[in-house]
């Protein structure tokens, strides 16, 4: 008995042991920045401050004050929480009808997910180029087959250019870079799902609609929530399409929290306001994140 | 054993992350500056600066020069985060609204630190006053260029105008669009009778800027305040918005969209920096022979007064030796025997310094000769920290009056709001 506990609590001194460098890494990499930069975000800390070593200062919440006086943090919630909710929706739906279609064993299904993978290998930035090309205002591809298709009616189609569809123009990048990956998470979901039980609901009577939604998707809840959890914070935190597509605009329509945090730290040189809207940006998400998850408790179904 | 030997490895693999190399320096009496230069990677530009490398290095055989590259909209982070980092690079190729920003982030260094006084008094003193801020000038100006008029002599013969009258208002300007937006290109594309930058980029807010000075107005007083109550700043808003109504204006262009336009023949008139130009040919080399330029038209009361702009080193102070190097540098690009076939060939501009006034390639450059008298009318501006950010929101008004089909009123009381912010 005693060698058993001998035994176990040298195990546990080296599991601990091998856990040491996880938490030096995270501690260093991902706590002390996180914590650094909210301490910043209440101080005045401008470039200058980096380039002469000379701390910030305090500055009374000016960096907050400032942010709430101006009408763009509002307008930048606003647009990353339309910009992740437009995503995730069609991204599930879509992402789960290929998933679908992929499981059902038609000819050249293997073949179809190798092709179905191109866009999401494609780099982010090349993807924006990529779109920012097919929605341009005069010989943009898009632009010709709205033109064809409303047979010249529609001669002028520029997406990215008025303020109510920019952000749906972004959103459709978007889409078409995630996509695949959230449809071979589902796919791998939907490959562990119990045939015998199918089967057994199939000699019931129950319908495919039925089977779908009693059996299908409770055995892959446990997929779902980790890939939407995935998307969510990946659109949530989205720069380069943004950036490279529309840098915010047109009238700030596509200027969401990553767009704003940059433009406050990087165009305006002021790391102090950058870093306060960062600090907002980390509690929304991890406030939106937190209640996805108590929405969406999965239980183990095997 | 086995556990230790694990256990080992992923303390390893963990410092690993830690670990950083530090660079031997080796003392010598070689001395290489650092050149920060975004046009490096700019294909109608590369054979420029290599020659300029070549020659300055045949030059002062103990001085090299190391390019810092990075794309145009990248090089200002790249520079100041190689700053934050410790390694400060010597000169920084710039554009002149830039110049503030490394000023107040410390980098930038008075000019009259670095180079030789009987150079700084060959630079034009109004040129050399569009670089002051508190007195001292932080950017030596390598060539200036206001916004100029660019227009298709092709297509003003094709509407039936004369290609040898081009407008002088913006009421002519309106007419001549009238005629010139009825015109198809070769494809059947529209042509687009008026190109302005609305764009949400900051170099799209000085050319906005230059806009309201064409109609006798202002965007910041003598004291770097905001000052928009005035009758130039909204008519010139008031025309973008009119220009937008009437399909005249490409809608959220960029000035390289433009010039792709123009370069394609489906855009008639367009106002552009004067080395916007080597855009236009490097797509289309055919352009020379179409294009002309016009001094900037007149609006309002105004006397079609625009706005200087100038590429700039902006020079940082790394200690004598390499004060040294830099004016070296400085001196041999901003010199006739250096300028004199590129401001002719490759980037039309004006000369900044007295040694170069009256050089042949400039005064007769047939692209440059319709906008030469523009050189004298322009306006300085006050330079402020916040120059970039109040560049941003003037382009968002100019959004706001066309895409967003706000009226002028609505969308100047939210420029005014946000641009305060941002200059206080």
């Amino acid at each position: 008995m005693r060698k058993l506990n001998s035994k176990n609590r040298g195990d546990r001194i080296y599991s601990f042991c091998l856990l040491i460098p996880a938490f030096l890494l995270a501690l260093f990499f991902i706590l002390i920045p996180i914590v650094d930069s909210v301490i910043k975000s209440f101080q005045d800390f401008k470039v200058k401050n980096i380039i002469s070593g000379k701390p910030g200062v305090w500055n009374n919440f000016a960096n907050y004050i400032k942010l709430f006086a101006s009408n763009a943090l509002g307008n930048a919630v606003v647009n990353t929480f339309v910009f992740v909710v437009f995503v995730i929706v069609f991204q599930f739906v879509l992402g789960m009808a290929l998933a679908l279609v992929l499981n059902s064993n038609i000819k050249g299904a293997r073949f179809f997910r190798s092709i179905m993978m191109t866009p999401w290998v494609v780099p982010t930035v090349i993807s924006a180029l990529i779109w920012m090309w097919l929605f341009q205002p005069q010989y943009g591809l898009v632009k010709y087959l709205v033109s064809l298709v409303t047979f010249g009616k529609v001669t002028e189609f520029a997406m990215l250019n008025q303020p109510d569809s920019a952000l749906t123009g972004v959103g459709i990048a978007a889409l078409w870079k995630q996509i695949p990956l959230m449809t071979l998470l589902l796919l791998a979901g939907l490959q562990n799902v119990p045939d015998d039980i199918q089967e057994a609901a199939m000699i019931d009577g129950a319908s495919k609609t039925r089977r779908f939604f009693s059996i299908t998707m409770p055995y892959m809840a446990s997929v779902i929530k980790i890939a939407v959890s995935m998307s969510i914070i990946e659109n949530f935190k989205q720069f380069p399409l943004f950036w490279t597509m529309t840098g915010g605009g047109p009238d700030g329509a596509t200027t969401n929290l990553a767009i704003l945090s940059y433009r406050e730290a990087f165009v305006s040189m002021n790391l102090g306001s950058g870093a306060a809207v960062t600090t907002i940006w980390m509690l929304l998400m991890i406030i939106t994140v937190g209640i996805y998850n108590k929405c969406f408790r999965t239980y183990d179904m095997t | 054993m086995k556990k230790i030997l694990v256990l080992l490895l992923s303390l390893l693999t963990a410092m690993s992350l830690f670990a950083g190399g530090s660079a031997e320096k080796a003392e010598s009496e070689q001395v290489t500056i650092k050149v920060a230069n975004y046009a490096v990677l700019e294909q109608g530009y590369i054979p420029f600066w290599e020659g300029v490398k070549e020659g300055f290095e045949a030059k002062y055989p103990n001085y090299k020069i190391e390019w810092v590259t990075a794309p145009y909209g990248e090089i200002v982070n790249q520079v100041i985060n190689m700053a934050g980092g410790g390694d400060r690079v010597d000169v920084i190729f710039s554009e002149s609204s830039w110049v503030p920003g490394f000023e107040d982030a410390g980098l930038a260094a008075p000019v009259d630190e670095v180079l030789s006084a009987d150079f700084i008094k060959d630079i034009y003193p109004s040129v050399l006053a569009d670089f002051e801020i508190n007195g001292k000038a932080y950017g030596v100006p390598l060539y200036v260029t206001p916004f100029v008029l660019y227009y298709n002599k092709d297509l003003f013969a094709q509407a039936g105008l004369d290609p040898n009258t081009p407008p002088t208002t913006y009421d002519e300007m309106l007419k001549y669009a009238e005629k010139l937006s009825q015109l198809k290109d070769k494809n059947g594309n529209k042509v687009y009778a008026f190109g302005q930058t609305t764009a949400s980029v900051a170099i799209s807010g000085t050319a906005l800027t230059a806009m309201v000075f064409n109609f006798g107005g202002e965007v910041l007083d003598a004291n770097g305040n905001l000052s928009c109550d005035n009758e130039g700043f909204r008519q010139a808003f008031e025309t973008l918005a009119l220009l937008d109504e009437m399909g005249y204006n490409p809608q959220n262009a960029k000035l390289k969209d433009l010039r792709n336009l123009f370069a394609l023949g489906q855009l008639a008139m367009y106002y552009d920096q004067s080395w916007g130009f080597n855009g236009v040919s490097s797509i289309n080399p055919d352009a020379k022979n179409f294009t002309a330029s016009a001094a900037p038209l007149k609006g309002g009361n105004g006397s079609g007064e625009s706005l200087m702009s100038a590429h700039c080193f902006v020079l940082v102070d790394n200690g004598e030796a390499h004060n040294k190097a830099v004016d070296a540098f400085v001196q041999y690009v901003i010199s006739a025997d250096t300028l004199s076939d590129y401001l002719a060939n490759v980037t039309p501009a004006y000369p900044a310094t007295y040694s170069m006034e009256g050089m042949e390639g400039v005064a007769n450059n047939p692209i440059l000769k319709g906008a030469a008298n523009s050189v004298a009318n322009v306006k300085h501006q006050v330079t402020v920290p916040a120059l970039n950010d109040l560049n941003l929101e003037l382009t968002t008004l100019a959004q706001a009056v066309t895409v967003s089909n706000k009226s002028v009123d609505q969308a100047i009381a939210e420029f005014k709001k946000a641009a305060a912010l941002k200059l206080q």
